[in-house]
């Protein structure tokens, strides 16, 4: 919530452009670009769940939310022959409406009621895909979602290129990070806060509550669908299995280690857990376990996240100094 | 719908929910005593079933004293778990303890995969047999079963009311700090809560065991069927957990029988829609901050 100093910012731009450089930097490597675009998908999921807990709560129905933005864009793919393009943007306003309409009887619950209520959605999302073979292919999920071409007079990308498509998950990730950002710096995101801190004084103060729950609410389940129709688009395959409530799990994972307060806790977070994910892919089970473990640590012993980093060093440095 | 058949999945019903009910009543105590969710809950329900395949069917001891051996083992995991992990964190956001329980889940699902391989296992049981109720074909194991759930639940009731440590349990749940100015050691009643909430996991997942099989991977259905009853029953209410358990148990007996396993599985989510929709802290419950 603070303003940010100058280092944060030279912080956020060198990161930027180290984004920007990383095929050249890596020489095209495609197992790198791969795990590139894994971190850009992984900091869209955490940002966007960050936004719904800055008012207070958790969802885990985003995964869910990830996997209608996915589903439909795959369905109008395979079905319609619609390409990304367009399937992007209907896969984000479906899952935003659907967001929109099951927000209103899910915000009458509070808390920790909140937390399973959405829980259990995500889990009947998920089981829906299942469910109805003939439409969304039960179990098996849906085939050859294949990435988009770009036709411009004078300019010609297939998207079916790694690279290319590396910085096509990098702009939105980054925009949504943006947008993120932006929201939590207005007056809104002030008032998402006050609504964190209480939400009974929010309403005494004349703050419609309800309303900006399901708002926040519902832009955030708007950022996740999007998220699932790039990832959709990328994978080439979809199941119900990839938006399982392990995905949500995860995206809350990278936001406790990265950090609650600002919105480059969840991107630290995400990235770097990430990489190290990637690095112990080959150790099969010991990587989840390494997993757990991580969290437990950070959470007894670095509350607050890496974020706070910085900030223990400077007063570990004060107090060296002042002794 | 014949007449056997119903009463067939009404025994079904009542087995399923008072099982449901063992899962459910403990992490419903965990959370009225302590104020966290113990998201590993299924974990611990899994292990308990392996520590009575190990007893029984490896070693061939005697199957009920596996199952108290079991409860007695995930007790103590339970009050160290808490005593380790869930008390540092005492009276801080409801996340730190749900990120540390769904850590446990993934240390404890993957650690039961290396150590206990992914192979499907079964207990074989040693009561065999059934009668004919009302028509219907019920199994002495399933009795066995359903009276061993429905005694444990009556005698924790029993507990919760008569005894002492059962009524510092209840006032540490209506207010802690009023309590332990009362004098009621607080952290005691906590690491006696968890293991006690533990250990009904544990019995349900030998009872479990039993009857279907065991994987590392079963502890998820298991956490999520408790989720499922204690947001219908409400949250730290213990008939509430009773009856979520059983209103879920016939739907699981009466949907699957039915239709499908598959909708039965929606239904649940249903009820639990449209029970919160009426009710936002479930059938029981109260309003946690």
């Amino acid at each position: 919530m603070s303003q940010e100093s100058t280092p944060i910012k030279l912080l956020w731009s060198a990161g930027l452009v180290l984004a920007f450089l990383l095929p050249v930097l890596c020489g095209y490597d495609k197992y790198i670009l791969h795990t590139g675009i894994s971190i850009a998908f992984n900091i869209a999921l955490a940002t966007s769940m960050w936004l719904i807990w800055t008012l207070g709560f958790i969802s885990f129905a985003h995964a869910g939310f990830m996997g209608i933005g996915a589903y439909t864009t795959a369905l109008l793919f395979t079905k319609l022959g619609l390409s990304l393009w367009i399937g992007m943007w209907l896969g984000a306003a479906a899952a935003a409406l659907i967001a929109l309409m099951i927000s209103v009887p899910l915000m009458r619950t509070r808390a920790v009621y909140f937390f399973m209520a959405s829980w259990a959605i995500g889990e009947v999302i998920k089981r829906v895909f299942a469910y109805y073979r003939d439409f969304f292919g039960g179990w098996n999920g849906i085939f050859n979602v294949l990435p988009p071409k770009l036709e411009l007079p004078g300019l010609s990308i297939d998207f079916a290129s790694r690279v290319a498509y590396y910085y096509l998950a990098l702009v939105f990730c980054s925009l949504i990070v943006l947008a993120i950002y932006r929201i939590n710096r207005s007056r809104t995101g002030t008032i998402y806060w006050s609504i964190h801190e209480s939400e009974l004084l929010a309403q005494h103060i004349g703050i419609n509550v309800l309303k900006h729950k399901v708002v926040a609410f519902t832009v955030a389940c708007m950022f996740a669908g999007l998220t699932g129709a790039l990832y959709a688009h990328y994978h080439t395959y979809i199941n119900p299995k990839t938006f399982d409530i392990w995905q949500s799990e995860f995206s809350l994972v990278h936001i406790i280690v990265g950090g609650l307060n600002t919105v480059g806790g969840p991107v630290m977070g995400a990235t770097i857990l990430t990489i190290v994910d990637e690095l112990l892919r080959p150790t099969g089970y010991y990587r989840v376990i390494f997993f757990g473990v991580v969290v437990i640590m950070v959470v007894l012993f670095l509350p607050g996240g890496l974020e706070t980093i910085p900030e223990r060093i400077r007063r570990l440095a004060a107090r060296v100094r002042n002794n | 719908m014949a007449f056997d058949e119903f009463t067939q999945m009404t025994l079904t019903g009542i087995n399923l929910g008072l099982m449901y009910a063992l899962i459910a009543i403990g992490l419903t105590l965990i959370f009225g005593v302590m104020r966290i969710i113990q998201y590993a809950h299924g974990e611990l329900f899994m292990l308990g079933a392996y520590v009575l395949y190990y007893w029984f069917a490896v070693l061939g001891w005697p199957y009920w004293l596996g199952v108290i051996a079991s409860a007695v083992v995930i007790f103590c995991l339970g009050a160290v778990l808490q005593l380790l992990l869930f008390r540092p964190l005492q009276g801080r956001n409801i996340l730190y303890p749900l990120a540390v329980s769904m850590g446990l889940i993934f240390i404890i699902s993957s650690g039961g995969l290396l150590v206990f391989g992914s192979v499907v296992k079964g207990i074989p049981s040693d009561i065999s047999g059934g009668t004919m109720v009302f028509g219907a074909f019920y199994t002495y194991e399933r009795m066995t079963i359903s009276a061993v759930s429905a005694a444990l639940i009556v005698g924790l009731w029993i507990f919760l009311q008569k005894t002492t440590i059962g009524m510092a349990m209840r006032a540490v749940s209506e207010d802690p700090e009023v309590s332990s100015l009362q004098g009621i050691n607080t952290s005691r009643i906590h690491w006696i809560a968890f293991g006690l909430g533990s250990a009904l996991a544990a019995v349900a997942g030998c009872m479990m065991g039993t009857l279907l099989s065991i994987v590392p991977t079963m502890g998820f259905v298991a956490t999520m069927k408790a989720f499922m009853i204690v947001i219908m029953g409400g949250l730290g209410s213990v008939p509430g957990a009773l009856i979520g358990a059983m209103i879920l148990g016939f739907i699981d007996s009466f949907g699957t029988t039915l239709i499908s396993a598959d909708v039965a599985y929606i239904m649940g989510f249903l009820a639990i829609f449209i029970i919160l929709v009426f009710r936002p802290a479930g059938l029981f419950g109260q309003q946690w901050e």
